[in-house]
């Protein structure tokens, strides 16, 4: 009964076949031209799996080939300053980088003196009213039309009590509340899951923020506590705003940047 | 029993990124792919739910597989999983499949949240992205199982090429220390073929190999070797032994080397088996001692003896052997089986299980009835061949009064190839005599022998000779040819009427209905005078007359006489200018000659022979009957209602 390692030891035993290497060597050789015709032949689902497969391995060489080249080139330190006398039209070779950084840092005041309260995403798409609602007939004989039901995600608070039925005018839908959102720090590169207090402006319209709709551009606040931000006068941080950076209603998850 | 522990059926576990691929490609196959934002919204939703629903349930039935091939530790022997525990570590294992449990778990949770978010989109955009998001997040998942689908592809390899041990059957164990002679002596009583070298641990995981010994069917384990230190120091090679021999109720063949050249006294070894002796407990118990070839009990020095003997007591028994001189193995072999037999018995005895075989068990033995003796009655002859027998066994000269075989035969008559087997001389008929007669071929129940003639050669050479004879006589020379003219003349005749015949039956298989025909008109334009003359002279009339009928019977005779014979003929050849307006055929026109007509008239009936199986009235006939006729499908089927479709 063959067990345990019985391959390799049957090829301990009796060795390989004589052209083994040999064969070896001509299918790895071969294989190139029959990936090319398989490429070539290849046509539907597969081929676009196969098409990805391929590009993925040949940028995969290429970066190689490049980190190869430029192991192999010779470069320049910009740290190593020519010792001695130097040329005149050689002089201002090292003030290069120093000019550079002085950009960055010019950039960075710029940024941060553009004002506190810009947002990640200044402009977003109007949307109209009936791609917000939809209209739910009511009455017996399903003829009033007064009622509407929102269709994107809304976050709707704890406190949150039903009207009766009859007097209820906007629905919004169990199906599409949300209590938690991706929240991703800027500086921290970090992603949290938070959960949202709740809803401070949707740009669309203010019947929007009272009904905690969350769109594309939408600024919520989010519980922070996890995080354990703390003021620069030393107090703990537990609110915090965050703008909505996706289209909720597409992806069925809510990805938001802080606002700091 | 054996197929339970048989793990080479779990099937291959694909990588995290094939694993997507699968299902994936899957999905495209097998949910429909074309959809339309112009559809009902209904159905679009449908359409994507469809493949939400479709992708969670591929995975989640993948997942399950995979959860359910792979032995649970705590449902397999324990000797299983003991050595799982020592090959794969136990809470790996578990994390990995908890792992893929939760995955599982995962992806249904998502399939379920999107299928509820797909129910509110209202556009093709919209569901189209959800789906994609439940996808992604689906593979997402997968992808972060990548460890856990390795790990559990090596193990499945690996669990595949496990010997296949059967923890409840007879089984002999061989142990201890490495290079001790163990797996030469499971060479020697199986047909395992393991691998024996001249270095330690060349043995590094278990090998069982089977045997028959008394009709019963024994496994024999061979274990790699043990060294002897504490059990926390052991690796996993060793670990495989002491699992081996913790869970396997089977006899156990301690090896131990005197000669001490596997390179550990004999000190060592004894020590060896006295740290490990609790794990013999209620087993039958043998210390073999190997290579007697080279150093047997009797050489070695007193104080080892006695060590060696002090461990052979409280029921371990000892044996010698050499496997390489062949001695020893089988008495060994057979003393473990036989102890390990009487151990399996007894216990059955003290189980409960026996006494239901027992209660179907009676052995009668008769009383006695009278005073009379009545010893088995042996016939003379067998009592004969006994003492003959005996004496054999004593006398080895006595070999030349067995009787003589049949291969004694062969050698005293030329040996093999000269010396023909007598099959008749066993014959038993009434007379020994008819032993070799030639038994008659009996052929419709006639003797053939009854008609075979034995002057039969001389007979037709006689007549051969007679036909020579008459031969040289001239009696079979043929009459002179003397045909007369008459003769001539009607065969002739026959001759022509049979051609004439031929060629009718051609013309008219020739002839077809769908051909296109001349009219009657045509004809009368195309013949001329002379092929009817001739005609009516073949017809035997005389060629006079026949011109003369022509004449008459032929075209009426109009202007055309006095019309000068040029015109007559430029008429006559070009078919624009026509006096009498005839239909033209069609199927003839622009085909050159019959060959091409025929050639067209065949192409013409092999296109139209589809046409004429569907029956079609023609090309354009596109048809399609009713399929499923109202009247013959509807109504109620249950019984006597729908007899009458």
């Amino acid at each position: 009964m063959p067990q345990n390692e019985y391959i390799e030891e049957s090829i301990r035993r009796h060795g390989r076949r004589l052209d083994h290497d040999e064969r070896k060597r001509k299918k790895e050789a071969r294989k190139v031209h029959k990936d090319a015709a398989f490429a070539q032949k290849v046509h539907g689902l597969k081929a676009k799996l196969y098409n990805k497969k391929r590009h993925n391995e040949k940028i995969q060489m290429k970066k190689t080939l490049k980190m190869h080249d430029e192991k192999n080139a010779k470069q320049k330190t910009d740290d190593a300053v020519p010792e001695g006398a130097v040329p005149a039209y050689l002089l201002d070779r090292e003030g290069q980088q120093r000019a550079k950084v002085l950009s960055n840092m010019l950039k960075q005041k710029r940024k941060e003196k553009a004002g506190k309260w810009n947002v990640p995403l200044p402009k977003v798409r109007g949307i109209a009213e009936d791609e917000m609602f939809r209209v739910v007939k009511t009455g017996k004989s399903k003829t009033k039309s007064w009622k509407r039901m929102v269709t994107k995600p809304t976050f709707v608070g704890d406190g949150f009590t039903r009207k009766p039925p009859k007097y209820e005018r906007f629905i919004r839908p169990m199906a599409l509340r949300y209590k938690k959102a991706n929240v991703t720090h800027p500086e921290l590169k970090a992603t949290f899951q938070l959960p949202i207090i709740g809803v401070k402006k949707n740009p669309q319209s203010p019947m929007y923020t009272q009904l905690g709709v969350l769109t594309k551009g939408t600024i919520i606040e989010v519980n922070v506590a996890e995080l354990g931000l703390v003021t620069t006068g030393g107090k703990v941080l537990w609110g915090k705003y965050a703008q909505i950076t996706n289209n909720p209603e597409n992806d069925g998850c809510i990805n938001a940047l802080l606002l700091v | 029993m054996t197929s339970i522990y048989n793990f080479k059926r779990i099937a291959p576990v694909p990588e995290s990124s094939d694993f997507l691929d699968i299902v994936l490609s899957k999905t495209q196959r097998k949910t429909p792919t074309v959809i339309h934002p112009g559809y009902k919204i209904t159905r679009i939703r449908q359409f994507y739910m469809r493949k939400v629903k479709f992708t969670q349930e591929t995975f989640d039935e993948k997942l399950r597989q995979i959860l359910e091939e792979f032995p649970v530790l705590d449902n397999v022997h324990p000797f299983y999983a003991d050595l799982m525990n020592v090959l794969y570590d136990k809470d790996h294992y578990k994390l990995a499949l908890g792992q893929i449990n939760t995955a599982k778990h995962l992806i249904d949770a998502v399939g379920k949240d999107y299928l509820r978010l797909l129910k509110f989109g209202d556009s093709l955009y919209r569901c189209k992205q959800l789906k994609r998001a439940a996808l992604g997040r689906m593979a997402t998942i997968m992808k972060r199982q990548k460890d856990s689908l390795s790990y559990l592809e090596q193990v499945r390899q690996h669990l595949a090429r496990l010997p296949s041990i059967d923890p409840n059957t007879r089984t002999l164990i061989v142990c201890g220390y490495p290079n001790v002679g163990k797996s030469s002596f499971m060479n020697k009583v199986t047909r395992a073929d393991v691998d024996v070298q001249p270095y330690a641990f060349t043995t590094k995981s278990l090998f069982v190999g089977h045997m028959d010994y008394k009709y019963l069917r024994w496994q024999v384990i061979d274990t790699p070797g043990i060294l002897d230190h504490p059990l926390e120091e052991r690796n996993t090679i060793e670990m495989q032994s002491i699992t081996a021999l913790a869970h396997l109720r089977a006899a156990v063949l301690f090896f131990v080397d005197l000669s001490e050249q596997c390179g550990y006294s004999i000190q060592d070894q004894m020590s060896l088996f006295a740290s490990i002796k609790p794990l013999f407990a209620n087993k039958p118990t043998l210390l073999v001692i190997s290579k007697t070839d080279v150093c047997t009990l009797d050489d070695v020095r007193p104080e080892e003896r006695l060590l060696v003997e002090s461990a052979c007591d409280g029921g371990v028994e000892m044996s010698q052997l050499s496997s390489y001189l062949d001695s020893g193995v089988i008495e060994t072999r057979n003393l473990a089986c036989d102890r390990l037999l009487l151990q399996r018995v007894e216990m059955k005895l003290k189980g409960n299980k026996v006494n239901s075989v027992l209660n179907k068990l009676n052995v009668a033995q008769p009383g006695r009835r009278d005073t009379v003796e009545r010893p088995a009655c042996i016939p003379t002859a067998v009592l004969e061949r006994r003492t003959r027998q005996d004496a054999a066994m004593a006398d080895a000269d006595a070999d030349a009064e067995r009787p003589a075989l049949e291969r004694d035969l062969e050698a005293s008559q030329g040996g093999p190839g000269v010396y023909n087997i007598d099959l008749k001389k066993r014959y038993m008929l009434a007379s020994d005599e008819w032993r070799h007669d030639v038994i008659p071929e009996i052929m419709n129940g006639k003797n053939v022998a009854d008609f075979i003639d034995p002057d039969i050669e001389e007979k037709l050479a006689e007549l051969e000779r007679e036909e020579e004879r008459l031969a040289a006589e001239g009696l079979y020379d043929s009459p002179d040819e003397s045909e007369d003219e008459e003769e001539r003349r009607i065969r002739d005749v026959a001759r022509r009427i049979r051609q004439r015949k031929q060629i009718i039956a051609t013309e008219s298989r020739v002839k077809d209905v769908n051909r296109a025909t001349l009219t009657n008109k045509q004809k009368a334009a195309a013949s001329a005078p002379e092929d009817f003359v001739n005609h009516l002279q073949q017809l035997g009339l005389d060629p006079e007359t026949a011109a003369s009928t022509a004449q008459r019977i032929g075209r009426k005779r109009g202007r055309s006489e006095s019309r000068d014979p040029a015109v007559m003929l430029a008429r006559s050849s070009s078919l624009a200018a026509r006096a009498v307006s005839t239909q033209r055929d069609r199927s003839t026109m622009g085909l050159k000659n019959a060959r091409q007509k025929s050639v067209s008239d065949k192409k013409k009936l092999v296109s139209q022979r589809q046409m004429n199986l569907m029956a079609r009235a023609g090309e354009s006939d596109r048809k399609i009957g009713m399929k499923m006729p109202k009247h013959l499908v509807t109504g109620k089927r249950s019984i006597g209602t729908n007899d009458r479709r």
